[in-house]
């Protein structure tokens, strides 16, 4: 066991996949980029993996975990390209998901707006007589009959996965459990997700929802995940693979084949959880993180050194009830375009050039403009990627933001380049303040954190424009998502509906539920081989007034369910109600709505390398001219990222280029390097 | 002249501070209308009162005209706020009660540079039932208090004596507390957003800004309207079921009329005003937003403002009239005729476009299910219900809809709060009105009484005249609602209804309307009302009778569809309830 050092982690984007090999004891960190293969995700896994171990030389025994990020759900989900999934439910009911919440969203065009897609079709959704009460008690016991013909029809129908989502099956499983039972023994072939083991929580439109998402995902996660351990054992890498999942854990494969749609958020998560563990290490425990790729940006809050999670999520149009990592996302990347229209109207984004043909500055085909473009003309970015491995054409973007921006406006093509990057800016400052003012909080009281590949050219404008106190750019910005997977450990939400009326609290019927959640918590972290010094269980309660139709998640302090207990967390909630919304009602009837208990089982840390000690003052690589901020391109000094020692300080203007991400610090800031190597970027000196 | 990346700015942080209002409002405010069902609006308008961005909901948008008649603009003051919810007494500017509207001037160096808005729906305002909206209403003295035009806050200082009457006329006063706090806070936080932008930019930038928002607005309509509408007279009329007092149905009628590049819509010749609840005091903004709103839906970044007022030169109404009604006639339900004000401006745009508008939605439902029970306590039920919208030139209607943005509540979470039992929820089939785009299907809701006794109240609209669909597509199937269907005892209740008697173990079926068809259903592709068969919007008879598509098993009967299709009639009619009609032969009572 001594000789298995190190810890191989991989995140697989849609264009690129981000390989590190550490050594667990902070020792030496090995970085590759690879190509992805969207139509064959594992070839592009195998692909990282041989790349890195090439590099490393490293032998396969000597890896004693691996760690990764996967967009197979995410991209099943966006795309709709998950198995063809069936529905089973309770009978009157089989329009549930087709109607929804019955809403055109408040920014729609009404005249306009359709009704997006469901992930099952009504055609393939089945009933069958039985109903639970809410109490739990059977009103129509389960008419087995009736499951027979249900299992002939979806055979005919050739489907390969279905979901099995009765009324208020949280509040009495049998009936599920028994359609699953049955289903499973008859349907050999067919993947089979019950809504009691996905979200067992009241909610018939979202629970179906994420039922349906999940055997969707199914069959097409569980053939990946094979490809994988055989793929993996084949290499001899014997190691124990982990999955990251979108509530900022992770969980073996087996796990992952089963519950697909909790890696629905997989790459995201894995960034919010990178920005965390550097944060912790800088000692900010308070973050706004925006991760700016080619297409979109995503920003995500860290609070107290924790990725912040909701249940009120989505992924594409689907909503998500799952716990997972809070992230706002926009169509604001390198890549977004920018367009005049016709009456003059100026926007970028959110349509894209992408990664094929990209920006104008790739040569590979791309004329439209874009916020790449923009940097490059400005200076900000290098004319190549990748440390010169492509190179850039400066004309080709001045061409496209000539012709298609600056001409049609009547202004210089630099003033056109500068105004693309205030409303990418802008758009991304808006975002950021959804996620900060708009759930009532200051962005002065956050370190701003910017990484992706595009994060770090961007990041110090941000900076400015939120009035943040300071910026962190990790020392690899363009992988955090897989230094990400080093920081995480084995995470798993277990939750049930227990609705408890106000003044007529069940403790001891809480204790019992509690107690099972906790024992299946138990059994998943023993079965995952974690130690029992190891496993942590969290116990939370979700609460609400009396008709509310939201509710807030309190952590359950204690061991016993008592009434002190019960008393302090209504007490926690008004308190959390008048934070969150301003206001309490300390006379209103307080329910208890769901039972929450978060499994972690920790797993060894891996620590990040340090980096030697300056002595002197950093030297400038070369020089570029550059316009960072309003004014015209000036001789810019250009660091090497490599060549920063800790405790290094450079005063802006400068850009500090590297692999696969530029820095840019502007006039009045300055930016020090820490002993991880990451910059923390001030207003003023240090 | 400022930059044109510069003005861009300055409307992206205008959009991002009004939504951080609505962020705000949802947050903070305390009843469940406005935290749950959203029903609220935020807006920002320049100095001569016209929008400049607001939410997309087509109500009134001429706001403060009203303010300004009691206190010019040179007596208002830095910190100022104003407060209104009187419809007759702003001549329409607030059209029922609930809402009430707040409204902040901005100054920049004592000069008067925007104002920032905000309106919620509240709870209760008193009035003669709890929720304040009855559909038995007779006067708006039924319907709550009504608050002129006051400043609520002078310089920062409030005047808590009116907030104090307001709130002793409620019967959930702490509720009421709670969201004026949240709605005024919300019109402070606007102010606050415009000021730091000016700052930021400088005043003659952001001044310019918003007028290039409104004349982009203006252009952007100007340009679809000069575009696609022939000048000529186009009229329409639209009916609505009942005024829920009188068993009189009521129509609301335009001509839309475009002469040498003046656009006009006159409601004059609009039905008398109701003796229930449906009158709509109409703005002359609210037509204009509907045209704009409809004919720039494919132009990106163009939003609904006082652009959409300017490109239209002239709304008429007739005092007296449904669309004009005179104090003190009750406006509670005025949706069910602001709805038809969509419909009727879509069949005349139908008549002026060569048929490129779309068919009629429905109007949403509620009903109030008041229980009472031995032991004293008085479960109340209150849920929105979902309709069909009318087909489109290029979709579908959209099926089981409310509105914009409020949200139905789940089964699970109404059995837990409402003392009822629900047995069945799904898509009222055959209910979208044929068409090559088919309505949108309406919804069928199962409700079991639980309490011991129960009164119904319910507002179900589109039964007696359905949505009407468009160049040879079908009208939408009416709902209903029936009483313990399949049993001895079955009954059908009254759509547009009141003081329903009923007792526990009653079981009410709710059926609601569906949305017209657009564009003749012969057209529609096999597969298609094949699809719908199989998912279940359209039944098999259907798709034979009012398709020509014949399906046997799982499949389309190619010959026998083709056949029939052949020999299909094709009227030249433009619109279609019940049977086929031109415009002129529906325009008399």
């Amino acid at each position: 066991m001594s000789s298995q050092r190190f810890a191989l982690a991989l995140d697989v984007g849609g264009t690129f996949t981000d390989v590190i090999l550490a050594e667990r004891a902070g020792g030496h960190l090995w970085v590759t980029k690879s190509s992805s293969v969207p139509s064959d995700p594992a070839a592009g896994f195998f692909g990282g993996v041989e790349k890195i171990m090439r590099e490393s030389g490293i032998a396969a025994e000597d890896v004693s975990i691996i760690l990764h990020g996967s967009t197979v759900a995410t991209n099943a989900i966006l795309e709709g390209k998950g198995a063809r999934t069936g529905l089973l439910t309770t009978d009157g009911f089989r329009h549930v998901l087709e109607i929804g919440r019955a809403e055109i969203p408040r920014e729609a065009n009404l005249f306009g707006w359709v009704k997006p897609k469901r992930p099952v079709l009504p055609r393939n959704i089945f009933e069958v007589p039985e109903r639970v009460r809410l109490d739990g008690s059977v009103v129509t016991p389960l008419d087995e009959a009736a499951l027979a013909r249900v299992a002939d029809e979806i055979e005919a129908r050739g489907l390969d996965a279905l979901a099995i989502v009765f009324l208020h099956s949280y509040a009495n499983p049998d009936h599920e459990r028994r359609a699953g039972a049955f289903l499973r023994g008859r349907l050999a072939g067919v993947e089979i997700a019950l809504s009691v083991d996905v979200l067992p929580l009241f909610r018939e439109y979202e629970r179906a929802t994420a039922t349906a998402l999940n055997a969707s995902v199914q069959p097409v996660v569980g053939r990946y995940i094979g490809q994988l351990s055989k793929g993996l054992k084949d290499r001899g890498l014997a190691a124990p693979l982990f999955i990251m999942k979108s509530n900022g854990g992770t969980c073996p494969p087996e796990e992952a084949a089963r519950g697909g749609v909790h890696l629905a958020l997989s790459g995201p998560a894995a960034g919010a959880a990178g920005a965390a563990h550097l944060g912790r290490l800088a000692g900010f425990e308070d973050i706004l993180t925006i991760d700016m790729g080619g297409t979109s940006a995503d920003v995500a809050l860290i609070r107290g050194g924790e990725p912040a999670t909701t249940t009120t999520g989505s992924i594409g149009v689907h909503p998500l009830a799952l716990s997972i990592v809070d992230i706002h996302t926009i169509g604001a990347g390198g890549g977004s375009k920018a367009i005049v229209t016709d009456l003059g109207a100026i926007r970028v984004g959110p349509e894209s050039a992408g990664a094929d043909p990209g920006p104008a500055a790739y040569g590979k085909g791309g004329t439209e403009p874009t916020v790449t473009d923009a940097n490059l003309l400005l200076g900000k970015i290098p004319p190549h990627l990748l440390d010169g491995e492509i190179a850039l054409d400066p004309e080709a973007a001045e061409r496209a933001i000539k012709t298609q921006v600056a001409d049609p406006l009547g202004i210089d093509t630099l003033a056109a380049a500068r105004g693309i990057i205030d409303l990418v800016d802008n758009a991304m400052v808006a975002a950021l303040k959804v996620m900060s003012v708009e759930r009532g909080l200051d962005p002065r009281d956050f370190t701003l954190s910017a990484f992706g590949g595009a994060g770090p050219v961007h990041g110090a404008r941000l900076m400015r424009l939120l009035t943040a106190p300071r910026l962190l750019v990790p020392r690899y910005p363009g992988i955090l998502c897989a230094i990400g997977l080093l920081a995480t450990d084995l995470r798993y939400g277990f939750a049930i509906t227990r609705l408890q009326r106000a003044g007529r609290y069940d403790l001891g019927g809480m204790e019992m539920a509690f107690a099972d959640l906790a024992a299946q918590a138990d059994t998943r972290l023993a079965a995952d081989g974690i130690a029992p010094e190891d496993r942590r269980i969290r116990r939370a309660v979700d609460l609400r007034y009396e008709k509310q139709g939201v509710e807030l998640t309190i952590p359950f302090v204690g061991d016993a369910v008592t009434e002190a207990a019960i008393g302090a967390l209504v007490e926690n909630f008004h308190a959390e109600h008048e934070r969150l919304y301003t206001f309490a009602d300390p006379a209103a009837p307080v329910e208890i709505v769901n039972l929450r208990v978060e499994a972690t089982g920790l797993t060894e840390r891996i620590q990040l390398p340090e980096i030697a000690k300056a002595s002197g003052k950093p030297a400038p690589d070369a020089q570029r001219l550059a316009s960072l901020d309003a004014g015209p391109p000036v001789s810019t000094p250009i660091y090497r990222r490599n060549s920063l020692l800790a405790d290094h300080v450079i005063h802006g203007p400068a850009i500090v280029d590297q692999l696969d991400a530029t820095t840019v610090i502007l006039a009045g800031q300055s930016a020090l390097t820490d002993r991880y190597g990451n910059l923390v970027i001030r207003e003023g000196t240090p | 002249m400022t930059d044109r990346f510069t003005l861009e700015l300055i409307k992206g942080a205008l959009n991002a501070a009004r939504r951080e209002m609505e962020a705000l409002i949802a947050r903070t405010a305390m009843s469940p209308f406005i935290r749950e069902k959203k029903d609220f609006f935020t807006a920002f308008l320049n100095p001569k009162g016209e929008l400049v961005v607001s939410t997309s909901l087509t109500l009134a948008g001429n706001l403060v005209d009203a303010i300004l008649e009691t206190y010019p603009a040179e007596t208002m003051r830095y910190g100022d706020l104003y407060w209104y919810n009187d419809c007759y007494g702003t001549g329409g500017a607030v059209s029922h009660l609930p809402d009430m509207v707040f409204v902040s001037p901005v100054f920049h160096e004592g000069r008067l540079i925007a104002f920032a808005e905000a309106w919620g729906h509240l709870w209760d305002i008193g009035g003669s039932v709890p929720g304040s909206i009855s559909p038995h209403a007779t006067t708006v003295f039924q319907e709550g208090i009504m608050i002129p035009p006051v400043r609520v806050v002078h310089e920062g200082v409030e005047n808590e004596e009116v907030v104090r009457i307001f709130t002793r006329n409620s019967r959930f006063p702490e509720m009421q507390k709670g969201d004026l706090k949240a709605i005024m806070a919300a019109c402070r936080l606007g102010e606050t957003r415009l000021t730091e932008a000016v700052a930021r930019y400088g005043v003659d930038a952001f001044e310019q800004a918003c007028e290039t928002m409104i004349t982009q607005s203006e252009q952007a309509l100007c340009a679809q309207i000069e575009r696609r509408i022939p000048d000529g007279d186009y009229s329409f009329r639209d009916r609505i079921d009942s005024d829920a007092v009188t068993d009189r149905s009521y129509f609301v009628d335009v001509t839309l009329r475009k002469q040498a590049g003046n656009v006009e819509a006159d409601f004059s010749a609009s039905d008398q005003q109701a003796t229930g609840p449906i009158n709509f005091l109409m703005d002359d903004s609210v037509p204009k937003f509907m045209l704009g709103l409809y004919l720039t839906m494919d132009e990106p970044g163009i939003g609904m403002n006082g652009g959409f007022e300017r490109a239209i030169d002239r709304i008429v109404t007739r005092p007296g009239s449904v669309v004009s009604p005179r104090f003190p006639a009750p406006l509670g339900l005025r949706s069910h005729t602001m709805i038809r004000v969509t419909t009727a401006m879509f069949g005349a745009l139908a008549q002026a476009m060569g048929g490129d508008a779309s068919a009629a939605s429905c109007v949403y439902v509620l009903y109030y299910l008041r229980g009472k029970n031995a032991d004293g306590s008085e479960p109340l039920c209150i849920e929105g219900l979902a309709v069909g919208f009318g087909a489109r030139v290029f979709a579908d209607g959209i099926d089981a809809v409310y509105y914009v943005a409020q949200e139905n509540y789940p089964i699970e979470f109404a059995e837990m709060e409402f003392g009822v039992e629900i047995e069945r929820f799904g898509i009222h089939r055959d209910s979208g009105g044929a068409g090559r785009w088919r309505g949108g299907c309406g919804i069928v809701r199962d409700v079991r009484v639980l309490s011991d006794e129960a009164v119904l109240g319910i507002r179900l609209d589109n039964c007696l005249q359905p949505a009407f669909g468009v160049k040879g597509g079908l009208c939408g199937a009416p709902g209903r609602i029936t009483l313990n269907p399949g049993t001895a005892e079955e009954r059908e209740l009254a759509t547009m209804s009141d003081g329903n008697a009923l007792k526990k173990g009653d079981l009410v079926r709710i059926v609601t309307s569906g949305g017209g068809g657009w564009g003749s259903p012969f057209d529609r592709p096999a597969e298609d009302v094949l699809g719908d068969v199989l998912d279940g919007f359209v039944g098999i008879e259907r798709a034979r009778a009012d398709y020509g598509v014949v399906i046997e098993g799982e499949t389309v009967n190619e010959v026998a569809t083709q056949a029939l299709r052949a020999a299909a009639p094709r009227p030249t009619e433009m619109f279609h309830r019940h049977t086929p009609y031109h415009a002129a032969d529906d325009r008399h009572d």
